[in-house]
């Protein structure tokens, strides 16, 4: 393997760099399920429906989005008619 | 205790820091999010070296996402797309109710900072001790930040001195 391979291939070889990359990943992580949470709320998902394709169960999604995203809506959100 | 001797300013940066780092997504407080609450606090002297090198809270911000940008392209994610990807809901926000801990950097900033006060023979905590304590790191998330920004840790603390002496005389 050449060094360029395996740059690319291996990831960064600075371990404190690979590190650093999982923190960046899980951060951006929890914002990305947040706001794709949210956008399936907005369009009109089901808690369950969330879930299921979450595969985690619908206490678990309720539990950790429900009041921030119901905060962001009270009332119906705009794009949820008759969910 | 951790918080003894600190001056209001102290205490009010360090809630700063909290709220900078809930706001960009951190789920610790980091030795970086210290120099934010420093900056957004912006009394005392510490604030006034930095921004009298051109260290800005936008600035500090930019940099800090620049840094995650930069580690996510190293495992080749593009933060951008990510949040192209994701629409107008994506911030990386931490949501209000998650508890956010000292991150061990930040912790030992603040321990720095504490052994800079005896050393100078202060008998308050202030956000200058703080400042110090997190260049004293040089591995620091703080102070790779700064560099980012072209500051140095000597640069910084040779102001900082400068400026304690005028206010002193």
């Amino acid at each position: 393997m050449n060094e360029k391979t395996k740059t690319r291939v291996g990831g960064p070889e600075d371990p404190g760099e690979g590190l650093e990359a999982v923190v960046a990943l899980r951060r951006t992580l929890e914002a990305l399920e947040a706001a794709q949470v949210e956008n399936a709320f907005v369009a009109g998902w089901s808690w369950a429906k969330i879930a299921e394709v979450l595969g985690v169960s619908k206490q678990a999604v309720h539990k950790k989005h429900a009041r921030r995203i119901r905060a962001r809506y009270p009332g119906e959100p705009p794009g949820r008619k008759g969910a | 205790m951790m918080f003894t001797r600190f001056t209001d300013r102290s205490r009010r940066c360090v809630e700063a820091a909290f709220d900078e780092a809930r706001m960009l997504g951190h789920d610790s407080i980091g030795d970086e999010d210290l120099l934010l609450g420093i900056l957004r606090t912006d009394e005392g002297i510490a604030a006034e070296a930095l921004s009298s090198l051109g260290v800005t809270l936008e600035g500090a911000r930019e940099e800090s996402e620049e840094m995650l940008s930069y580690a996510l392209s190293s495992i080749g994610i593009s933060l951008e797309e990510v949040r192209r990807e994701a629409g107008d809901a994506f911030e990386m926000r931490i949501p209000e109710g998650r508890r956010i801990p000292f991150s061990p950097q930040a912790k030992k900033a603040l321990v720095e900072a504490r052994r800079g006060m005896r050393r100078m023979r202060d008998n308050y905590l202030g956000t200058e001790h703080i400042l110090l304590g997190i260049l004293g790191n040089a591995d620091g998330m703080a102070v790779r930040m700064l560099a980012g920004m072209g500051i140095s840790p000597e640069t910084l603390e040779d102001r900082l001195f400068e400026l304690r002496g005028r206010a002193a005389g």
